[in-house]
């Protein structure tokens, strides 16, 4: 499996909002509301909020990746939005974030589910893929950069 | 020796414990368990060395269908509308084109050939047209013979799904011989009915009930079990009553709380497992006490042969019909015809001639007693030979499993949450050893670029990593949370993004 195949455009935006962290959190739950994986939209969301509530998911490097774990979908989801203005996201190392990655997995897949974390981890943590990142303009574009990028690495 | 309140249960318990410790050898033999806990009934019944005298065919026939109604419920409530989906309409048509088929020709064979009265000989064709879902799970599962998924998925639903078409079948049968008379429309009405009404209802009260255990809010985790339980012989009991298919309607019962969400599924998936496989050995070890194997001598010819007509005519007949619109391909159907296995189903069918009053009620017993017998015996372990020949055996690629998959979320006083080391944390550096962790919250495992590796003290963290924390309650996992939100004293850069504070705001929005 890979992350690019899962990044379909209409689970990307490119223009979140810049208001404060709990409406970037709803506009990438928005992606994904009426996705046919989900089965409870409200259950959802609030399991990315309550591992929110937890630790920030704002974890440096311009980066947040707000994630769950449910029952109430029938298979991982993963969107991605950007931001080209700043987003005050309360990370810990003080930056802003301007790229955010929502991934909503399912409840017993506990391995699997860190697996993809650690993947975009991994990946974000490469300065010149985020700097290609935030430079990028379209949802398709987006796709190509992640589908490069993990091709660098095995299938998960 | 008879069975009464004050031995029933020792003699109860020592059946049971006798049938596990049997089963175990089973397995290693390749026999079916089904078998081993029949013969062991037939053992301890009448006419074998246990001389335990049991012949109650309207007591057996209650612990049958109180049995099936727990088997049904357990089969819907593992069955995933995402692997059902693909196969749904084959499946369906298995399980009821496929059993009208198979009644019909056996029936045929009955009359024409062994001579019988039509009727009657319908009546036999009906009660074992099903193929029994226990015996299906119990052997697909269990002798592990790597099927493909669509495959399994579509024998293990028709198994689950053709017992109402079987039962109604039976029922317009004994309808017409206690009447006299050939309403045909009646019957097709009846048919119509009971599929309706046990449909509707299944569906109808599984919503429902999905509402009334995710509202109901009680304190006690096991009470959950207990309202399931309650609530199932509810829709079956309800449906039979207003002339539904109480099993159709479990069924789907089942079915439609296994793909909502539903509080404490977990727990409940674990408890109707274990209901099941008990309900399963009570059954066959009581079916077994009731035949007498002397009786069943009389009667062998004519069961060897119409055992022979099913597996290689009527049952392959049914599904070659059944199936002439799909896609599948011919070793697949050959296979499919060859997972007939009669089970528990029909024997538990067969004690309704008996509770009717029908005549030869015993014959039909005995017959389809022996006919479930042989083909479990021989099907049931020829399967995974004959799934080899048709070359349906695919190897999986073998699950690499981590220690996680131990499902540590299921007790309740485990919390498992993951952590990311932030960038720009003090932590990033540090040995575990100097994080003074709370007492009660461990780092089972951290993940770096994608490895797994072991924590001990002397681990130093990364940024980036992550790590998997268990802790016993949720509480300690914020003070986890607030050792690892510890910043750098002094920031490289001045945040550009308004004031930053590591203390989190609550998403109450």
């Amino acid at each position: 499996m890979r992350i690019s195949d899962l990044l379909t455009p209409e689970l990307i935006t490119t223009e979140l909002p810049v208001t404060d962290k709990n409406q970037v959190i709803e506009a990438m739950l928005k992606l994904i509301e009426n996705d046919p994986r989900v089965i409870d939209f409200q259950k959802v969301r609030q399991s990315v909020f309550d591992r929110e509530k937890v630790m920030s998911t704002g974890v440096g490097k311009n980066f947040a990746i707000p994630h769950g774990k449910t029952d109430s979908i029938s298979d991982l989801i993963i969107a991605f939005g950007k931001s080209d203005e700043p987003i005050n996201y309360s990370s810990l190392d003080g930056q802003p974030v301007y790229l955010v990655l929502l991934m909503v997995g399912k409840e017993n897949n506990v391995s699997f589910n860190i697996k993809i974390l650690s993947r975009v981890s991994r990946m974000m943590s490469n300065d010149q893929f985020r700097e290609k990142l935030r430079l990028a303009a379209s949802a398709d574009e987006i796709r190509t950069i992640f589908s490069e990028e993990e091709s660098k690495f095995f299938d998960l | 020796m008879q069975i009464s309140s004050e031995n029933i249960l020792l003699m109860g318990s020592l059946l049971l414990l006798l049938t596990i410790l049997a089963s175990k050898t089973s397995f290693k033999l390749g026999i079916p368990a089904l078998i081993v806990f029949l013969g062991i009934g037939m053992l301890a019944g009448s006419d074998g060395p246990g001389g335990i005298y049991f012949d109650d065919p309207k007591l057996a026939q209650f612990i049958g269908i109180f049995s099936l109604c727990f088997i049904l419920f357990a089969g819907g409530f593992e069955t995933k509308w995402e692997s059902v989906k693909p196969i749904f309409w084959r499946g369906i048509s298995l399980a009821t084109i496929g059993v009208f088929v198979t009644a019909l020709s056996t029936g045929l064979f009955l009359h024409f050939v062994i001579g019988l009265e039509f009727i009657y000989a319908l009546l036999i064709g009906s009660i074992i047209s099903s193929t029994d879902a226990a015996a299906v799970f119990s052997i697909l599962r269990t002798k592990d013979i790597g099927l493909d998924h669509q495959t399994r998925s579509t024998l293990e639903f028709e198994s689950g799904s053709n017992d109402p078409m079987a039962y109604i079948l039976m029922l317009a049968c004994i309808n017409i011989i206690t009447s006299g008379e050939m309403q045909i429309g009646e019957q097709i009405f009846f048919l119509v009915k009971q599929m309706v009404i046990g449909g509707v209802f299944g569906y109808a009260l599984g919503r429902g009930g999905v509402y009334l255990i995710n509202k109901i809010n009680l304190s006690y985790e096991g009470l959950y079990s207990v309202l399931v339980t309650a609530l199932l012989l509810f829709v079956f009991s309800i449906t039979d009553l207003l002339g539904g298919n109480g099993f159709l309607a479990v069924y789907l019962f089942g079915v439609i709380l296994a793909n909502s969400s539903l509080i404490h599924k977990k727990s409940l998936v674990k408890f109707f497992d274990g209901i099941a496989w008990m309900m399963q050995s009570i059954m066959f070890l009581t079916l077994g006490l009731l035949v007498y194997p002397m009786q069943i001598l009389p009667v062998l010819w004519a069961g060897i042969m119409i055992s022979l007509f099913l597996m290689f005519v009527a049952r392959p007949a049914g599904v070659m019909i059944s199936l002439l619109f799909t896609k599948i391909n011919f070793r697949e159907k050959i296979f499919f015809s060859w997972v007939g296995l009669r089970g528990a189903v029909p024997i538990v069918f067969a004690t309704y001639p008996y509770i009717y009053g029908i005549k030869d009620a015993d014959l039909i017993f005995n017959v389809v007693f022996f006919i479930s017998l042989s083909s479990v015996l021989i099907q049931g372990t020829t399967l995974p030979f004959f799934a080899r020949k048709m070359k349906l055996v695919v190897h999986e690629s073998e699950r690499k499993k981590t220690p996680l998959e131990l499902e540590l979320s299921e007790s309740i006083k485990t919390e498992l949450m993951e952590f990311f080391v932030p960038h720009g944390s003090a932590i990033a550096g540090m040995r575990i050893v100097d994080l003074h962790f709370p007492r009660n919250a461990h780092i089972a495992m951290i993940n770096r670029d994608e490895k797994f590796i072991t924590p001990s003290g002397n681990t130093v963290l990364h940024e980036g990593d992550i790590l998997i924390i268990m802790a016993e309650e949720k509480d300690v996992l914020r003070s986890v949370s607030d050792i690892l939100s510890k910043r750098i004293d002094k920031p490289e850069e001045k945040p550009d993004a308004g004031e930053t504070t590591p203390v989190e705001s609550s998403p109450d929005s």
